[in-house]
């Protein structure tokens, strides 16, 4: 379910290599709190979520090679409760992912997940014991999903509503209480948003293989095609759950991670959003990574 | 209070047209329509609390000269932040429960309240939609917030709380309004020009 929130465009270089810091001092706490096979689950999402929690300021740096970057060194961000925070619960939705992917597939197609899932086994049990409420909150709500998901829930809200509150989880150990509730509400848009975007890219291949997907309920799509009518409103309750991020990331100052934040809340999401709905995501995704390994 | 130059993010060198334009940019941003009936609209009032003061304040060391000081009605306009779950006059009194409930952040008890009520008139399907929007619903908040707009086309109260989900916030990003189905793209037909005055709630009213 993840992958849909990309790194920020159009954005000056300063921000592009900021955030690339970020993304570098998350891979490197994953590597120091959870073990070296933790580092395999790093992705913008999990970047993203170590932004939302970082404090106003970049914090002290360093520079390393890595197995990304043999030969050049990278600068990266050291250490900071907020990154350590971000790499355990990067780990624990990341193990609980893949063994989502084991339950909902056959023996032979679950084959990657329950191997995935066993390397990962080391670093969730100590992602899990340092952070055993979101560890337990994140297996409930799961728990809750595959039983709308067999009960083949017609309300996407509530369906949606499972993941939206397991982001949520996510801000459950920030101190402060305005920013707590802050990242409270843009988390559980944002798990909302990512949950109906992830069912909307599956539409066709949930329909041919005969799966629940709560959007092709909602709108009685039965061979996964939208009709112009039910496109709209779905991209309507997107655009609600991106409303609803934007107001709450105006009410805390994200300091230094603003413009990053802006270009993902302002423009990002709609980008991903409309390329899913268009059926161009994976094209576009696929070009980019092209581009990104050549430069 | 803090430094006011800094909560208006303005240098003490800024020209009063500077100022003004900064405080009517923060004003449009917290503006109460953003978040109106939102779980957060609490902290927006806040906000438009210390930069109406911010401004007062600013005013009064200058000596007055850009026309603020009036007095600030940062609690919001007709709609405020807080919606209108005031305004129920008419309805039984089970449902002014729900309006209290809903206001005071109870959703499981109004949620409750509306399960054992039985008739499913208009005002019913508003708060249902309330409830869901309160909760993050969006489809459902709008598709009982539809149906009360449908059984009672002439209440005020329903159509524009649709209206202010259906158009959502108007004051970023700067520039205009961009959307899923026009992404990369303003969408013309939100990016209507952004009306401050509409209700006393700033300065300039």
């Amino acid at each position: 379910m993840f992958g849909y929130v990309r790194p920020p465009q159009a954005v000056p270089e300063a921000e592009t290599e900021r955030f690339r810091r970020a993304y570098c001092g998350l891979c490197h706490a994953l590597g120091r709190r959870c073990g070296p096979a933790a580092r395999f689950i790093l992705n913008y999402d999990f970047t993203y979520l170590a932004i939302l929690l970082s404090e106003k300021e970049e914090g002290p740096r360093d520079r390393a090679r890595c197995i990304a970057s043999p030969v050049h060194r990278r600068t990266y961000l050291l250490s900071s409760p907020a990154l350590d925070l971000a790499a355990d619960e990067s780990v624990i939705l990341a193990y609980w992912q893949l063994r989502d992917g084991v339950e909902d597939h056959d023996w032979l197609h679950g084959l990657k997940y329950r191997g995935l899932s066993a390397a990962l086994e080391p670093a969730y049990r100590r992602a899990a014991q340092a952070r055993p409420a979101f560890d337990g909150s994140v297996r409930r709500q799961l728990a809750l999903l595959a039983e709308l998901e067999r009960g083949q829930c017609p309300s996407m809200d509530r369906a949606a509503d499972t993941f939206a509150v397991l982001l949520q989880g996510a801000a459950g150990g920030v101190g402060d209480r305005v920013q707590r509730r802050v990242l409270e509400q843009i988390f559980y848009h944002l798990g909302r948003w990512v949950y109906l975007v992830d069912a909307a890219d599956d539409l066709r291949q949930d329909a041919a293989a005969g799966r629940y997907n709560p959007v092709a309920l909602r709108y009685g799509l039965t061979d996964g095609a939208w009709t112009a009518e039910s496109r709209e409103d779905f991209a309507g309750t997107l655009d609600q759950s991106v409303h609803m991020i934007a107001a709450a990331f105006a009410l805390w100052d994200f300091g230094v991670w603003t413009p990053i934040l802006e270009a993902a809340f302002y423009t990002g999401l709609f980008q991903t959003g409309r390329a899913v709905l268009d059926g161009t995501f994976h094209e576009r995704r696929k070009k980019r990574k092209t581009q990104e390994r050549s430069t | 209070m803090n430094d006011p130059y800094q909560i208006l993010g303005v240098p003490e060198s800024a020209t009063d047209e500077e100022i003004k334009r900064a405080y009517r940019e923060l004003a449009r941003k917290y503006h109460p329509d953003n978040y109106h009936d939102n779980p957060l609209a609490d902290l927006a009032q806040e906000k438009m609390k210390e930069i109406n003061a911010a401004y007062e304040e600013i005013n009064k060391r200058r000596g007055g000269r850009n026309g603020g000081g009036g007095g600030s009605a940062a609690s919001g306009g007709p709609a405020g932040y807080g919606g209108y779950y005031g305004q129920s006059g008419g309805t039984s009194s089970v449902l002014q429960q729900v309006r209290l409930a809903i206001q005071m952040g109870d959703l499981n008890r109004a949620e409750q309240l509306l399960a054992n009520y039985s008739d499913h008139n208009a005002e019913w399907n508003f708060l249902q939609g309330a409830v869901r929007y309160r909760r993050g619903w969006m489809d459902e908040a709008k598709r009982y917030y539809q149906t009360a707009c449908q059984m009672d086309p002439g209440n005020m109260e329903y159509r524009r709380t649709l209206d202010y989900m259906e158009q959502g916030p108007r004051a970023y990003p700067p520039g205009g309004t961009y959307g899923t189905l026009c992404a990369g793209n303003p969408c013309l037909t939100l990016c209507c020009a952004y009306t401050l005055c509409n209700g006393g709630w700033c300065f300039f009213c």
